[in-house]
């Protein structure tokens, strides 16, 4: 099979590995800020279970996690039922999502210790309240600080993707795959090195871009 | 009546007693020094009364508003009401460095409904003008001098047209040549008859820019008077030893 032949398909590939990636991204961080809320508010109990939540999440391999959301919940007694997800890409998001939001949690966190305290004290004199201190001084300054460490997790995740071929999807790994199989040639690994480094880069770029535009 | 009242306020941190009895009386256009050796409480004492640190007995009384009686807090929203007028200027400037300069000024009274964008536009450049740095309008806080970022600081408060401006050694985080631009704003304010309180450890300047002088030690109030009265010829054996420390 030539050249021209495998470069569409395996362009088919990347398209669900972006779709993925943007999906994961784009629903993982606000769920990672809900965390990082949770887990800073003043109460033990969510505390705590948030906690756990992140600490599961981060201390298991996310391949399980995907097997586990994919083939294991249907199995679950009683609820089993509710929590079958037959499509292998929204099971495989929702896996992606939760592991994601655990990593978004602990960097959002981080970047609120990191805001200096002089910043609510200098709200707290200006006659700000809670919410205006929350969204106009302290939020856009935790994000600013956590922009590399998103940064990174983004190229993690883009690479990541690549886990979705245990479940079947045909997403660029798998297409590789299969064109390698059937052509016994192992230069489709050598072109979706390439497709995945070009995602990479332009992901470090748009980044770059970020953390320039909201330097302070 | 006082523009402010401060009656018998204790605050303790843990086992530490940082305010054991603290009474003071604050006048309309008084610009008050207060002076004392470190960890005698003058920063617990300033923040107290803007509600930054919680004092466990005593009354703080603002333009005949208690913030506390007694020790007891008024609820949060009143709070909020009595501490309108007041303002406060922090010894690392605080300000928020992910806005420029105009934003900085803009948000607080913005936030408050103080008035409408444009109006309040134009009082931020007025402002800066006041501070001298109305070519910073649209700087980042970062790419300032420090004796700048505490001039925009100072503006900051003004906007929220304050009766009563709390300072905490507002010079101290500075290079010794920047300190000179600082201290000549604060001297245009008591020109204009702000009431100012000062934590400072520069008694040049509180000789020559404050009416009275508050000189604490150990939680307590050792002197109140006139800088004459408490600088020259208090005959205090503490104070004496205390200026010949820092002079
Ligand atoms: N949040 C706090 N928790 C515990 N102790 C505190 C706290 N804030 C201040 N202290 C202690 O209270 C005492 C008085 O502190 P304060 O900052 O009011 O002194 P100060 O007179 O402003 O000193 P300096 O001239 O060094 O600024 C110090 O012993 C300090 O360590
Ligand atoms: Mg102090």
């Amino acid at each position: 099979m030539p050249l021209n032949e495998w470069i569409p398909q395996m362009a088919e590939g990347c398209i669900i590995t972006i779709k993925l990636f943007i999906t994961v991204f784009v629903l993982s961080l606000p769920l990672g800020l809900i965390l990082t809320f949770l887990y800073t508010t003043k109460n033990k109990a969510i505390n705590g279970i948030v906690g756990l939540y992140i600490l599961i999440m981060r201390g298991t391999p996310l391949l399980l996690q995907i097997f586990f959301v994919y083939f294991g919940l249907p199995y679950a007694p009683v609820i089993g039922k509710y929590l079958t997800i037959n499509d292998r890409f929204t099971a495989g998001a929702v896996a992606f999502i939760l592991n994601y939001a655990a990593y978004f949690a602990e960097i959002f966190r981080g970047g609120l210790l990191s805001v200096d305290k002089g910043q609510y004290e200098a709200a707290k004199v200006l006659g700000l309240n809670d919410m205006q201190t929350r969204f106009k001084i302290v939020l856009p300054q935790m994000f600013r600080i956590s922009l590399p460490a998103v940064s990174n997790e983004a190229i993690v995740l883009i690479k990541d993707t690549a886990l979705i071929t245990a479940i079947g999807l045909t997403d660029l790994l798998k297409v590789t795959k299969t064109i390698v199989n059937r052509t016994t040639n192992i230069s489709a690994f050598a072109v979706a090195a390439l497709f995945y480094l070009v995602m990479s880069y332009v992901l470090t770029l748009v980044f770059k871009f970020l953390e320039k535009k909201f330097s302070f | 009546m006082s523009l402010m009242q401060i009656n018998n306020l204790k605050k303790s941190f843990g086992q530490l007693e940082v305010l054991k009895d603290i009474s003071l009386t604050v006048e309309q256009g008084d610009v008050i020094a207060i002076l004392g050796p470190s960890g005698s409480g003058k920063s617990t004492f300033l923040r107290s009364l803007i509600d930054l640190e919680t004092v466990d007995g005593g009354d703080i009384i603002i333009e005949d508003n208690y913030l506390c009686k007694d020790g007891k807090y008024q609820p949060a929203k009143q709070r909020r009401e009595t501490l309108k007028k007041m303002g406060m200027v922090f010894q690392h400037f605080n300000l928020f460095p992910h806005m420029d300069i105009e934003k900085n000024l803009m948000l607080a009274p913005l936030c408050n409904k103080q008035a409408d964008k444009a109006q309040l536009k134009k009082e931020a450049l007025d402002t800066l003008r006041k501070v001298g740095l109305e070519e910073k309008l649209h700087e980042m806080p970062g790419n300032l001098s420090g004796g700048q970022k505490q001039r925009v600081a100072i503006a900051r408060a003004l906007m929220r047209k304050p009766d009563i401006l709390l300072f905490d050694e507002p010079t101290s985080a500075l290079d010794p040549e920047l300190t000179g631009e600082v201290l000549n704003v604060i001297k245009d304010l008591s020109k204009e008859k702000m009431t100012m309180l000062i934590v400072t450890h520069e008694i040049g300047f509180a000789h020559e820019a404050a009416n009275k002088i508050m000189f604490m030690d150990g939680g307590y109030v050792l002197a109140f008077g006139t800088p004459e009265e408490v600088l020259d010829r208090s005959g205090n054996a503490r104070i004496e030893a205390f200026l010949k420390k820092v002079l």
